[in-house]
């Protein structure tokens, strides 16, 4: 091992694992592996497990552990984790997300479909009709990255990104389709936007949706906004 | 009416903030650290009125007048301040009493930026996902938003009195006052090699540069000017990966920006350099107009630097002042 991922140390208190260098789902599963199975060996070695889109970083106390200790146990973890069963690391949960698409709800379904040459209905057919798994949440709290995105549809991120996007937009950036879950700046392009409420900090998980879980996002019509308005992600039932 | 002991913020003019420590464990939802800029100054600040370190403290970027409703022993740390109690001057870096009702103001004199304000027993505010930290852009922690004249903090009841014999005759070590009042011009910030280095290779621009703290910087990142890295311009963007506070971010455009606390969890720029933790405490204290330049430190270094660091946070070191040294 070590010729299939990279082991970067950084700061006195991090480990950063590249799993690979371009986005694919395979890429993603390696990372997830990978996550799941350091969270059950690694939590007594290291205060913290953050997932990137194909990389992970391991925040250790170095008075605790120091890096070359654990890096020989990441290596020990992978060489097992690299080949097990994701579903049993992890049981993926499915979430249903109902999105307004289009119009102020989101101002960028145009020009989307404008750069795939397709209608409208047809951009919000296709971004409908997959179920996306979620590759990781970061950013902004609650901001779940999901993957992956119908090539038809997978325009660039904006040149210049907004100064503020209202909470529960809906954005594509190339193969990717997020979700904002709170009004932040932001580069994708916004195609709807969802009523519910997708980060409560103060509830616990103030998010449920885990990497590796499912999410398939269900149009509904504008008078559905309001009513939806405010439901936590976990309690919404299609 | 109700006698809880309270904190009443009388006058902000610039940008002040309830902070601890930060808040832990919760990257993997997207959830910044916070916590004090400056985490050592506040880290003694709340042991000079001796707290644990983890207590809340006030932050101050500017000028504050604070007023607490009962009798407390209040210590002014970050920088070097000038502080009065009315209108009675005392030393920053040094607890004092302050009786009920009178007024604690905090006047900037440009040495240093981030000012901590501790108060006997602890700023009382609401908790959220383990920390009090004010996460102004998610509007959430304490108050949710920075502070304003008329708002009213709770405060942990103790015995003044009691504290006050306590930490009377304490002081921190000078270097830990000199770090944050005196950081050098330009100031050195060690750093390890980044997560990208490969990517970018050749760093020798931003290691023998002087760069400039400019006034886009914040809680989020202290954005710098100087010789660009020329090496970022073709990069572009990456998937995005974990990122932490000292973290140098090279965008395309070749200019460094340093994550600080309220930085973003996740980025999909470059990272050349990653500067140790002590260090970001120190470039917290740099005003826009101040100069900085990086020094390479091993990783072997980093983790002797973060260990002693890690220590000094959760037991911050005090001495007992000279009799000549008295501040009451």
């Amino acid at each position: 091992m070590g010729a299939d991922i990279r082991i970067v140390r950084s700061g006195g208190y991090v480990v950063h694992l590249d799993i690979c260098e371009e986005l694919s789902m395979e890429c993603v599963g390696r990372a997830h592996r990978l996550y799941y199975a350091a969270l059950q060996e690694l939590s007594g070695l290291v205060d913290e497990v953050v997932l990137g889109v194909t990389s992970l970083a391991l925040y250790y106390d170095p008075r605790r552990v120091r890096a070359s200790e654990l890096v020989t146990s990441i290596k020990r973890v992978w060489s097992w984790a690299r080949e097990a069963d994701l579903n049993e690391l992890h049981r993926p949960r499915r979430f249903t997300v109902p999105v307004v698409y289009g119009d102020e709800y989101g101002p960028d379904l145009s020009s989307v479909a404008k750069w795939a040459g397709l209608s409208e209905k047809e951009v919000v057919r296709i971004h409908s009709s997959r179920v996306y798994t979620c590759i990781t949440l970061g950013f902004t709290p609650g901001f779940i990255y999901l993957g992956e995105v119908d090539p038809r549809i997978a325009a660039p991120r904006l040149e210049t990104p907004r100064v503020r996007i209202p909470r529960g937009s809906v954005g594509i950036a190339g193969r990717m389709t997020g979700v904002y879950g709170l009004e932040s700046p932001g580069g994708w392009r916004l195609i709807g936007r969802t009523p519910l409420t997708m980060f409560d900090p103060r509830r616990s998980p103030p998010i449920p949706i885990a990497p590796g879980d499912e999410v398939l996002f269900k149009p509904v019509e504008p008078e559905e906004f309001s009513r939806l308005s405010g439901v936590f992600v976990g309690e919404y039932s299609s | 009416m109700s006698t809880a002991p309270r904190l009443q913020v009388v006058y902000v003019a610039g940008f002040a903030t309830v902070q601890d420590l930060g808040r832990r464990g919760y990257r993997i939802l997207g959830v910044p650290v916070s916590g004090a800029l400056d985490r050592l100054s506040a880290a003694y600040a709340n042991a000079l009125v001796g707290n644990p370190s983890s207590y809340a403290v006030v932050e101050v970027f500017g000028s504050v007048k604070l007023r607490p409703t009962v009798d407390a022993v209040v210590a002014i740390t970050g920088g070097y301040p000038r502080v009065f109690v009315g209108d009675v001057e005392v030393a920053p870096w040094a607890p004092f009493y302050c009786r009920a009702g009178s007024e604690v103001s905090v006047v900037p004199t440009g040495r240093g930026y981030a000012h901590y304000v501790a108060i006997s027993g602890g700023v009382l505010c609401e908790e959220v996902l383990g920390s009090v930290s004010t996460y102004v852009r998610g509007g959430f922690g304490c108050l949710g938003r920075a502070l304003r004249p008329g708002d009213e903090l709770g405060l942990r009841a103790v015995g003044a009195d009691e504290v006050w014999d306590r930490v009377r005759r304490v002081k921190p070590p000078g270097e830990v006052v000199a770090r944050s009042a005196d950081p050098g011009d330009p100031a050195v910030l060690r750093a390890t090699e980044g997560i990208h280095a490969h990517l970018l290779g050749d760093l020798s621009t931003l290691l023998t540069s002087e760069y400039t703290v400019t006034p886009e910087s914040d809680r989020m990142g202290y954005r710098l000017d100087g010789p660009p890295l020329a090496t970022a311009f073709k990069l572009g963007r990456l998937p995005s990966t974990p990122t932490d506070r000292g973290y140098v971010q090279v965008p395309p455009d070749g200019r460094p920006i340093v994550l600080m606390a309220d930085a973003q969890t996740t980025g999909g720029y470059a990272v050349a350099l990653h500067v140790v933790q002590p260090d970001t405490d120190i470039l917290a204290q740099l005003r826009p107009g101040r100069r900085v330049r990086f020094k390479l430190v091993s990783l072997e270094e980093a983790e002797e630097i973060t260990s002693k660091y890690l220590a000094e946070l959760e037991n911050p070191t005090l001495a007992l002042a000279e009799e000549e040294e008295y501040w009451t």
